[in-house]
């Protein structure tokens, strides 16, 4: 269940967040969004993709940590806390709300900082503290407050990113064939990547328009991302060695 | 008579000219979205600025999703410049026999195939089960799932991909409007709006040219006639003959009303419903925004103050009496029959040109695409080279209208109605081809080796829908291999299984829509 609430010094004085990584914390999921400028940290630890919002069906990137729901193998080999943190999993128990604020009677909606009163971080005897003793933001807070910035224009881009893919026509479906050492087979469908062939073809003037917005690299940082896929199979074999053995 | 074909005029827009002009210029003009440097023809269409369009709400077939993905026009696009909603096939209400208090009887002919289509026919071993599951239930999955107002896809459904097959419900007006703009915009189609006023012949009888109020005179090697029931190039210029059909099928008149939803959110129905009445029957068509429904009738057996009548009562039933009471219907007269070629010299009929039917199975906007694709991927260099051509679509044409035909026939000669003598008339006059089929069909099912062409508008599982859903009795088969009826009830198991599954996660039409208009569909 999640209590979604607009977060404030009164109400909120008490409240202190856990900030270690853990199943217990939500991080036993598959996958997680993530955005353009996190590509190189996200690219050194997973693969990338591009997958469709089931509810909207618009393509966001993806970092993968497993082949089935629920299953994050890093987490369950014993080596999450060595990878990259991508911000959409740091960012808990806070999110992004909008509120509508009238300005020289114009109402306009500006970004404010939620929490999620029901999440597994959010404690009043763990973690670090929100607000100091005496008010004011403790660092935590704040240091939340500009990640879910970052998180917020990261999304944006991510956005705009998919609209060029999508107008190049430079995104591909794939099916990902895994066949583990136990003769055990996996098929992952409903991801997208980059269409090789298109990009090879782009011309000058496109190419240039890619390098100028950014995304260029972005598109590279994917290409390269997949050759975690093989570390993604390694994890999930020596699992099933684990639990033979055991 | 070896005189190039390079200029192609178009005379007549709505949606049959401007759909015509998209398909040929996306065949000759486009390649991979871009046009070409140096075509080889020009396509020009004259629509007349005096002529008013007949604008009511339409249906297509599944076709039209391949026709718009070919002409290059986004799905996402075309659902909201259009109006348009999803039609996953017919709802035939009343058909069966005269509906008395409180009892209803209804049958639907899905787009879907049934399942094992082609390999498979999986009709005889149906025939056991008859009293216990519909045909269309048995053998697919969308007669359930339509008629409970689930649409054919998700939201992440690429566009023009499909769960259940589906084709359109759309306004017509705005249909061709959104083609005229792609035709000038994207494919290099040239428009003129000017009124035809005479034709020219040449010496050898083909048409010269056409000579209009503004421009003058405008020749092409190739006339499309697009210019409706008038027939103004192969009907009254070139004479060609016209078959009558209303002693086949009555229906000669139509009274069409546009009907508002209760609520903005109101429910649209996935199928066209057809409901049939003493003397004709009423098509209820729902878009995002508006029903649109018409009283189609037999001038012969019912007068207009009555069939009149009918349409407010049915519009009083389903949508209200005081929406009834605002209704300004328009009158529509149909002159039942086709022209016996559609391609004669130099000249093509397209659409109402060639002719036209009662829209019992939507097959308008099926013929326009079906014959603007013939003349677009058999487009002779050559004038001498269309008459060869013209032989084979000519003879492919009048199969397809004799099919229409009777197949639309088989709609009501099974019928038990008994309100009128319009039913009786119906079952007196039971085309020979048609009467022999049937007494087939009492033996044995429907299968595509009963027709003497490959290439027709309606397959054996069409007859196999409306026989069944008419109740048509086929002797159970003496003796079905055991093996293939495991097969079949492994198939209707696993039909029931995806229905089971797919009501839990299918949008309704509605909320499918509204994200349409928010999100768009992704495009892969």
């Amino acid at each position: 269940m999640t209590q979604h609430v607009l977060l404030n010094s009164v109400d909120h004085h008490d409240l202190r967040v856990i900030t270690t990584r853990g199943a217990g914390f939500g991080e036993n999921q598959w996958f997680c969004p993530t955005f353009p400028l996190e590509f190189r940290s996200v690219q050194a630890d997973f693969p990338i993709f591009f997958h469709k919002d089931s509810q909207t069906g618009q393509f966001f990137p993806v970092a993968i940590f497993g082949f089935s729901h629920h299953e994050n193998l890093f987490l369950e080999q014993g080596i999450w806390d060595n990878t990259y943190w991508p911000l959409a999993l740091r960012r808990q128990p806070f999110l992004i709300g909008q509120q509508l604020i009238k300005e020289d009677g114009v109402e306009r909606a500006h970004r404010v900082l939620h929490i999620d009163l029901d999440h597994p971080r959010v404690s009043k005897t763990a973690g670090e503290p929100l607000f100091l003793p005496f008010g004011g933001n403790s660092q935590l807070l704040d240091d939340m407050a500009s990640l879910l910035e970052t998180l917020h224009h990261g999304m944006q881009d991510a956005k705009q990113l998919v609209t060029e893919l999508l107008a190049l026509q430079l995104l591909e479906g794939v099916t990902l064939d895994i066949t583990l050492d136990n003769g055990q087979k996996h098929q992952m469908i409903g991801f997208y990547t980059i269409n090789e062939d298109k990009l090879a073809n782009l011309d000058a003037a496109t190419l240039h328009k890619l390098q100028q917005q950014g995304y260029l690299q972005a598109i590279y940082m994917v290409l390269a991302s997949q050759s975690n896929i093989r570390h993604l199979i390694q994890l999930k074999n020596q699992q099933l060695k684990q639990q033979q053995a055991g | 008579m070896d005189q190039a074909i390079k200029q192609i005029v178009i005379v007549g827009g709505g949606t049959a000219g401007w759909l015509t002009a998209a398909i040929i210029a996306a065949e000759h003009l486009v390649d991979e979205g871009q046009l070409a440097p140096n075509p080889l023809i020009s396509i020009l269409l004259i629509e007349s600025p005096q002529v008013p369009t007949i604008g009511v709400g339409e249906g297509t077939w599944p076709s039209m999703r391949l026709t718009l993905q070919k002409i290059g026009i986004s799905e996402t696009e075309f659902i909201r410049c259009c109006d348009a909603s999803f039609k996953q096939g017919s709802q035939f209400v009343d058909w069966q026999q005269t509906p008395s208090n409180g009892s209803a009887s209804f049958y639907l002919h899905p787009f879907t195939l049934p399942v094992g289509v082609p390999d498979f026919n999986i009709c005889p071993y149906w025939l056991g089960h008859r009293d216990s599951v519909s045909f269309a239930d048995a053998v697919s999955q969308q007669a359930e799932l339509s008629a409970a107002g689930f649409a054919p896809k998700f939201i992440t459904t690429p566009e023009y991909s499909f769960v259940n097959n589906y084709g359109y419900h759309l306004d017509a007006g705005k249909f061709s409007q959104l083609l005229q703009r792609h035709c000038i915009e994207k494919l290099g189609v040239r428009h003129v709006a000017d009124h035809v006023v005479s034709v020219e012949s040449a010496s050898d009888g083909d048409i010269a040219a056409i000579v209009t109020a503004e421009n003058g005179r405008i020749s092409a090697d190739l006339f499309i006639d697009c210019s409706g029931q008038q027939s103004l190039l192969l009907g009254q210029h070139l004479q060609v003959p016209f078959l009558p059909q209303h002693q086949v099928l009555f229906n000669d008149r139509a009274l069409a009303v546009q009907v508002p939803y209760a609520e903005a959110e109101s429910a649209i129905a996935a199928n066209t419903i057809a409901t049939a009445q003493a003397s004709g029957w009423i098509w209820d068509i729902g878009l995002p925004t508006r029903r649109g429904v018409g009283h189609c009738y037999s001038s012969a057996h019912c007068s207009d103050d009555v069939a009149l009548s009918r349409l407010y009562e049915y519009v009083a039933r389903t949508a209200g009496g005081k929406v009834a009471d605002l209704l300004s219907p328009k009158k529509l007269m149909i002159k039942p029959g086709y022209h016996a070629k559609c391609l004669e010299r130099n000249c093509m009929a397209i659409g109402m040109a060639a002719g036209f039917i009662e829209p019992l199975e939507a097959s308008a906007l099926a013929l326009v695409e079906w014959s603007a694709k013939q003349i677009a991927t058999q487009l002779p260099r050559t004038r001498q080279g269309l008459d060869l051509v013209a032989s084979r679509i000519n003879q492919s044409y009048l199969q397809h209208w004799q099919q229409i035909i009777s197949f639309l026939k088989l709609h009501y000669v099974l019928s038990q109605r008994d309100d009128d003598v319009y039913w009786q008339d119906h079952r007196d006059t039971v085309p020979d081809m048609l009467k022999d089929q049937l007494s087939l069909w009492h033996e044995q099912v429907p299968s595509n080796a009963d027709f003497r062409f490959q290439d027709q508008l309606f397959p054996a599982a069409s007859y196999q829908y409306v026989l069944y859903g008419m109740q048509f009795n086929t002797a159970a088969y003496p003796q079905l291999k055991p093996s293939l009826k495991r097969k079949a009830h492994e198939l209707f198991q696993q039909n029931a299984q995806r229905v089971a599954k797919l009501r839990t996660g299918l949008p309704t039409v509605r909320d499918l829509l509204i994200k349409i208009n928010l999100y768009g569909l992704p495009p892969i």
